[in-house]
């Protein structure tokens, strides 16, 4: 496969387009994330897990290759090593920017969601917001942090560095619907082989989430990856919880209202 | 060519087998798990090594301590407008003590909060924009007003005390006043329990019908307990220390029953508030020693008429003791159970209920 284009259209929905089954775990993304971002190492400890030490998405990884060993004891030769790199997903309806008091995280014009560090003060709401755990606070900056998709690099007519790193195009960065066709093509075609892969992140399963523009196509179950299945949208919990402190509230006022004046 | 992939077993050890080598792993584990489709490994993989898939949030004490002293602060507030409205002529006191408690409650708030942002000094960017759909926005408007509120009527407290000689906050009328710390105190005891429950950790989430009842009821009941200690030190009316315990008696009963009522319902996702070191912390401080003990050392005020009223200053201060522990350690098992289930990667992954 090729590169996308990048399209002369510069305010089409822009995103990602993650194939587990093409990725070899160079960490190529991991760096050139980390180099084009200024982002600071995550020190030298060894998680013993695999082949990754960076273990999961925080404020300053914005890509992270995750190692799923599956060693078949029955079929050795059906045994698998998997690699997915990890990103922020921006979704449709983003838990992060309904969350955030100041207005700091909005959609762009590529409809991604991104942190103006101008803005954020740090509050952290965002952070237990997110259904998938990306958004985190920098202790360096105090600001909360995530992938920018790129942001800067997009202005300039140029694909995230991610993208452009991945040797293998396991990566492909492109205007949504376009990443959409590509993606249901290999769908198509793995499963014709038998492969018995899934795409996640669009569809009926990313419930009130809606669709995310960063996608990805996984050989197993998303619980493999640390992916939810039916990722949760906080701001749906909302109707429920003022309710129980109006009723609450209410019922308290009535009891407060006769005790204090009670007179007999 | 023939190639040995007995791992575990062949010249290599253990060491090809990772942590799951055939030694510790049966037979038919292996058939249940390549049935699974999770590759013989002989566990489930259900998580990708067990690491959180949401993160917890970073609040510390500071938001603990804002939490209890904020339903404190709103209690005050709301039992002082009440007592000014339609209270007799003994809350007096109450109404001078929760004004003033208010306000200073509501400086702290504004403290913890401004001190556990990553960037203190843009603590005003929260004032840019007012967002409905963000309960950290309702909030902040919610605190506001209620500080804005307290402030006139402790205004209005200085010149009944003869502190100022003119009444600065007289232009607004006294009902808007009273009814401006009501609605205050109201929204901001209300939203921080929504405050945790719309987030994507699932004990948080799916407490959603009881957690933001427990904050009020737990407010309503540390308040009275708060202020009825002070009436009893600061030697106030005996009768305006048996309304407190009477509405003392009723939030805590209804805290408890709320607390009992969200154990029976929930199933797996209870697990961080009601099992292991944390339940037993619950149970022991917030229901037996917050809520029980001090209900029965109360009681006879529950049927105590008025004009009859007795004040027993150590039964009055152990009560209220009681339920200030009380309240505070329901605060921090509910955020502790927060953070137990936010590192749970199996109860995230779990469908919500």
């Amino acid at each position: 496969m090729t590169e996308i284009d990048l399209i002369a259209d510069p305010h089409a929905k822009m995103g990602f387009f993650t194939d587990v089954t093409l990725c070899i775990g160079c960490k190529a993304c991991e760096v050139a994330c980390k180099h084009w971002n200024e982002l600071p190492a995550d020190g030298y400890a060894m998680s013993g897990n695999s082949y990754d030490n960076t273990n999961r998405l925080s404020s300053e990884t914005w890509r992270h290759v995750a190692f799923v060993e599956q060693m078949d004891r029955v079929n050795p030769l059906d045994s698998r090593w998997m690699m997915m790199s990890d990103v922020c997903k921006h979704c449709t309806n983003a838990g992060c920017l309904e969350a955030c008091p100041t207005g700091a995280i909005v959609r762009n014009e590529f409809d991604d969601v991104y942190v103006q560090p101008d803005i954020c003060n740090g509050c952290g709401y965002c952070v237990p917001s997110c259904p998938f755990g990306v958004v985190a606070v920098s202790h360096d900056t105090g600001l909360a942090q995530k992938c920018t998709l790129c942001y800067d690099r997009q202005k300039d007519g140029m694909e995230p560095a991610c993208a452009k790193a991945c040797p293998t195009d396991s990566i492909l960065f492109g205007p949504i619907e376009q990443l959409k066709a590509t993606a249901t093509a290999r769908l198509e075609k793995l499963n014709a082989q038998g492969k018995n892969v899934r795409i996640y992140g669009l569809g009926e399963d990313m419930g009130a989430v809606g669709d995310l523009n960063a996608f990805f196509m996984i050989p197993d179950r998303p619980e493999v990856f640390n992916l939810p299945p039916r990722p949760v949208l906080p701001s749906t919990f909302q109707r429920t919880a003022y309710t129980s402190a109006f009723i609450a509230s209410m019922a308290l006022g009535v009891i407060a209202w006769n005790v204090m004046a009670a007179k007999d | 060519m023939q190639i040995d992939f007995t791992y575990g077993e062949g010249k290599h050890g253990a060491a090809y087998g990772g942590a799951a080598g055939p030694s510790s792993v049966s037979p038919d584990a292996v058939a249940a798990s390549m049935a699974k489709g999770d590759g013989g490994f002989g566990r489930e993989q259900t998580s990708y090594f067990e690491h959180p898939v949401v993160r917890k949030a970073h609040w510390g004490w500071e938001i603990v301590w804002y939490f209890y002293l904020g339903g404190l602060m709103n209690g005050s507030g709301l039992l002082s407008s009440l007592a000014d409205t339609i209270g007799s002529s003994e809350d007096a006191a109450l109404i001078r003590n929760g004004r003033y408690v208010g306000l200073v409650l509501a400086g702290a708030s504004g403290a913890l909060l401004i001190k556990d942002l990553g960037r203190p000094d843009r603590f005003y960017y929260m004032l840019r924009i007012f967002k409905l759909k963000s309960p950290m926005s309702v909030g902040v408007y919610a605190l506001a007003l209620f500080s804005g509120a307290i402030g006139l009527a402790v205004l209005d407290q200085l010149h009944r005390d003869r502190v100022l000689p003119v009444n600065l906050g007289g232009f607004v009328p006294k009902l808007v006043q009273n009814l401006l710390v009501a609605l205050g105190a109201g929204v901001t005891a209300s939203y921080t329990g929504v405050l945790i429950c719309a987030t994507a950790i699932p004990f948080w989430y799916n407490g959603r019908k009881h957690i933001p009842a427990i904050f009020v009821c737990s407010a309503a009941a540390t308040s009275c307990a708060f202020n009825s200690a002070l009436l009893s030190l600061t030697g106030g009316s005996a009768e305006t220390i048996q309304k407190l315990e009477k509405i003392e008696i009723l939030a805590s009963l209804a805290e408890a029953a709320l607390l009992l009522d969200f154990q029976m319902r929930s199933k797996e996702h209870g697990a961080p508030l009601f099992t292991g070191a944390t339940g037993k912390k619950l149970k022991t401080f917030t229901l037996g020693l917050g809520i029980i003990a001090p209900v029965l050392i109360n009681l006879p005020a529950l049927f105590g008429k008025r004009g009859t009223a007795k004040h027993h200053r150590l039964k009055t201060l152990l009560a209220a003791g009681l339920t200030l522990v009380g309240g505070y350690m329901m605060r921090q098992t509910i955020m502790d159970a927060g953070k137990t289930s936010a590192d749970d990667a199996r109860a995230t992954l779990r469908a919500p209920e």
